[in-house]
């Protein structure tokens, strides 16, 4: 774009070209921004460099199959994908899952989103210049969860332990003792991350007042998750549209009032100390023994014909699984409704008219999964 | 009195000198060599890891490592680059480092060259590296590299006069602008008692003119790619990265000297050149690791802030402690006015940094919405 | 200034603290039991040959489509030393596309499939993709030298 014409000079905005590969890792994705001496002017954001067809092979999966492909739909909030997933199934079949495996689904989901959570932290100091402290004082506590997981499941990222009508087999038997231990370490983690950076001026300098948003903005671009709550709508599906058992714990929502960069690390912050409370709420409330299946759980899988839409609240936003099925023990049609793409596509109107310098940091405090933009 | 190393028996003055600079050059290559060792054990345990166990004993081997490495390494050469400016630009940034090391006095006895306003000399010397920020940055016809230079010789400039006068305050005091008589003047109390402000405005100036973080933007420009030195690659690059210790050995050295009593407090000049040795290195290392620590702790500061930081801030408070100083000399006051005075522009200058972020109408904090459990088991 | 004193006494307070580092290559962390590294075959050891009967059923279940089996008549059927009428002839699996989801171990029917949850089921790097797909020989191996027992195997 040429701004101005005047004597031999063309003055023009300059691209810079934060490629697919980039050091601050959100993952393979392209960010073409114009700036004008130090203000962006215009971005141009680039997807598609992760997209494996995930919907399209699902077709031709079966219902336990496709938990594995859910799994890698997102790589940071697995649990999430596959409750999203089987709930959907679930609905269809009209399968009542037993309290027990429903107690275990929302522990680990919240120990899950938990994980992401500390992930965000880790990669936001980096994003903000701390020289990879945060980091390894989030990967420490990450390790300590993951290394639960695997206990349980038997992997350290891609679970597969959710099946259609409840769990694929029972939990460990020191499952609640180990919970125990890691909320005691990841509370430390906390207090060590929010000593580290929420009240330092410099990382208050470079996040207030950097990519705000407003509630109005935020809706009509369909945000969801801690970006919508950091703009001050008080919307989160535990709360308004609960699922699983959700509807019986006590826990706050945070809320923003600015929608900024600050507000939203205040706001996963915060969910990080309410996630704590409720798996505690549910370790207490967990039946110690009970079946994980339904008693009349059917052998094989399959569906009456219909469509159903399941969401989740994950720890980037809505996750949805929309799935038609015409009958038979494969989806029609599956399709995951991603939080992060729907909040990437904010991403233009966030950074114009910011510095060079904060693109990095609303990239960053959106917290995507390219997995998840791409599928 | 001020000759090079005694034990070195030399008779002719010049050799002497020679003799003691190539000591100091030696030790100084092998002392930053091993500044990286000693950066990466430190700045790894504040992050819960080790940092180099690998090579030799305690990863003592690892510079050495690193060094044959870089040497190794294929010499690009972007095509389009303008020749002169990007070659000489490494060797505008080194040898400025290097010649500030003529004017340190490591111990009474040990100075290779004695200058009347040798205080003076090293600002002047560890400035002029701000030219060769712009040769790398314009030499490399590369956008970034272009944006990263300008930045660099910004900051450079910019945090150049807050130092200065800090500085100056301290020359008002001791009435001379020799290192070595600054030093001979703090044989009972070291000047950081009486100058606490202009202490912690020569901390962040010093910060600032190493280019380490949190004012790491030429450097650490890992938000664009890389910054003023992305296009130079093995021996080249590596000597970019040890002039940035060298001179934070410079600064550490200056400020171990001026603030903290270098050799001279507390024990004097009659406990001999091992002891006073001693003290120099360990008053340095103190600098050195709150370099590190700050490193290790704080973010990157954005261009502009860094800016209106050392323009809004720190030089007027710096101007603040000059003309305090002035005052206190002109009416004669007792030593304590001035740790009074100086103390308060130090807590001042502390208020206004804490304050400045949050400018405006306080944060409303987040708002916590409840929810109720609506069903039970 | 006081933010910027909590971090830095933040990160001082962690210099007291035990490094999280582990010194991989001598130092090996324990595996839990569930852990699901790649699927090997188990061996029976009362009559000397393997559980898998070559039945299909693993290969059927696979999402990604990773297990090639042929079946062969047992010749210890016909001699009377064991109940398994058919034996595995070849099996090739190919860690490559393998993903662990433990499908595969679900379904058998003669638990002759499983886990390994051994550092030998991490530490399989190789060089060529082609040598990632595992023979029959490769796959029977662990669970002959007694090296394996996986969990999970319902």
């Amino acid at each position: 774009m040429v701004l101005e014409q005047g004597h031999a000079v063309e003055i023009v905005d300059m691209p810079i070209n934060m490629g697919p590969q980039h050091p601050s890792t959100h993952g393979v994705f392209r960010m073409v921004l114009a700036v004008n001496g130090e203000q962006v002017v215009n971005v141009t954001p680039h997807i598609g460099y992760m997209h494996r067809g995930g919907e399209k092979l699902m077709e031709a999966m079966d219902f336990r199959q496709g938990i594995g492909y859910a799994d890698r739909t997102e790589y940071l909030a697995q649990f999430h994908a596959e409750l999203g997933y089987v709930m959907a199934v679930e609905r269809l079949m009209d399968l009542k899952v037993p309290d027990r495996a429903e107690y275990i689904r929302v522990i680990l989901s919240e120990l899950n989103r938990l994980s992401s959570h500390f992930m965000f932290m880790g990669a936001f100091g980096i994003d903000a210049g701390l020289f990879g402290t945060s980091f390894t004082f989030a990967f420490v506590q990450r390790e300590n969860l993951l290394d639960l997981f695997e206990e349980v499941s038997g992997d350290r990222l891609m679970y597969a332990y959710f099946r259609v009508g409840g769990l694929a087999w029972e939990v460990t038997d020191n499952f609640v003792q180990r919970v125990h231990e890691v909320l005691k370490q990841a509370q430390q983690g906390i207090r060590d991350l929010d000593d580290l950076m929420t009240k330092n001026e410099i990382f208050m300098g470079r996040c207030q007042n950097v990519g705000a948003f407003s509630a109005k903005q935020a809706i009509s671009y369909g945000m969801s998750g801690p970006l919508l709550r950091a703009s001050g709508v008080p919307w989160d599906l535990r709360k308004d549209e609960p699922y699983s058992v959700y509807d019986r714990f006590n826990f706050e929502v945070p809320v923003g009032n600015y929608g900024d960069v600050y507000d939203r690390y205040l706001v996963r912050l915060e969910e990080m100390k309410q996630s704590i409370k409720i798996i505690e709420q549910a370790l207490e409330q967990l039946p110690p023994e009970g079946p994980i299946v339904p008693e009349k759980m059917p052998r094989r899988l399959r569906t009456p014909p219909g469509e159903v839409y399941s969401k989740v609240e994950s720890p980037r936003g809505e996750w949805g699984v929309y799935l038609v099925s015409k009958g038979g023990d494969k989806p029609y049609r599956l399709k995951m409704r991603s939080p992060s793409f729907c909040n990437l596509s904010a991403l233009r109107e966030m950074t114009i008219g910011q510095y060079l310098a904060d693109a990095v940091m609303i990239l960053g405090s959106m917290d995507i999964v390219l997995c998840c933009v791409d599928r | 009195m001020l000759l090079a190393a005694p034990h070195i028996n030399i008779d002719h003055p010049a050799l002497r000198e020679l003799a003691g600079l190539i000591v100091i050059t030696l030790l100084m290559t092998v002392g930053v060599a091993y500044a990286t060792w000693y950066e990466r054990k430190i700045v790894a345990r504040m992050q819960y890891r080790l940092g180099p166990t690998r090579n030799g004993p305690f990863g003592l081997l690892q510079p050495i490592a690193d060094m044959l490495k870089l040497l190794v390494k294929e010499d690009l050469r972007p095509a389009t680059a303008d020749p002169v400016a990007w070659e000489l630009s490494v060797f505008a940034i080194f040898i400025p480092a290097f010649l500030a090391f003529v004017a340190v006095p490591f111990t009474a006895d040990w100075l290779i060259s004695p200058l009347p306003l040798s205080l003076l000399y090293l600002v002047a010397v560890s400035g002029l590296s701000f030219i060769g920020f712009l040769l790398a940055g314009w030499g490399s016809d590369s956008k970034y590299a272009l944006l990263g230079g300008m930045r660099a010789a910004a900051q450079l400039i910019s945090y150049e006069i807050p130092l200065l006068l800090a500085l100056l305050g301290v020359v008002m005091i001791t009435s001379s602008a020799d290192v070595y008589q600054i030093i001979l003047y703090q044989d009972h109390v070291p000047l950081v008692v009486w100058q606490p402000l202009g202490f912690m405005i020569f901390l962040t100036a010093s910060i600032a003119e190493v280019e380490r973080p949190p004012f790491d933007i030429p450097t650490g420009e890992s938000e664009v790619a890389g910054g003023v030195f992305i296009e130079y690659s093995g021996i080249r690059w590596s000597m970019f990265q040890l002039t940035s210790y060298v001179n934070m050995y410079v600064f550490a050295l200056l400020g171990a000297f001026v603030f903290l009593g270098g050799w001279q407090f507390p024990f004097g000049t009659d406990w001999g050149w091992g002891w006073q040795l001693l003290l120099t290195v360990a008053k340095m290392s103190l600098f050195i690791v709150f370099y590190l620590w700050v490193r290790a702790s704080l973010p990157r500061m954005r261009v502009d802030q860094l800016m209106s930081y050392a323009w809004k801030v720190l030089i007027p408070f710096a101007l603040l402690q000059i003309f305090l100083n002035g005052l206190v000399i002109v009416y004669d006051a007792p030593d304590i006015a001035l740790l009074l005075t100086s103390g308060a522009g130090a807590l001042g200058l502390a208020y206004t940094a804490h304050k400045l972020v949050r400018r405006g109408a306080p944060r409303k904090p987040l708002q916590m919405v409840p929810v109720r459990a609506r069903s039970s088991a | 200034m006081i933010g910027i004193l909590k971090s830095m006494a933040q990160t001082a307070r962690v210099v007291f603290r035990k490094p999280a580092t582990v010194q991989y290559p001598e130092v090996h962390r324990e595996i839990p039991n569930r852990d699901r590294a790649f699927p090997v075959l188990i061996w029976d050891e009362e009559h000397d040959e393997p559980f898998c009967t070559g039945c299909h059923a693993c290969e059927r279940a696979c999402p990604v489509e990773c297990m090639t089996v042929v079946m062969k008549d047992n010749p210890k059927h016909a001699t009377g030393e064991s109940k398994r009428r058919k034996i595995i002839d070849e099996f090739w699996i190919d860690y490559g596309r393998c993903m662990r989801c433990n499908i595969c171990v679900e379904v058998c029917n003669f638990e002759a499939i499983g886990m390994n949850n051994t550092w030998a089921g991490h530490e399989l790097s190789r060089f060529d993709r082609k040598e990632l797909v595992m023979d029959l020989d490769q796959l029977m191996a662990q669970s002959k030298a007694g090296k394996v027992d996986p969990g999970l195997r319902a």
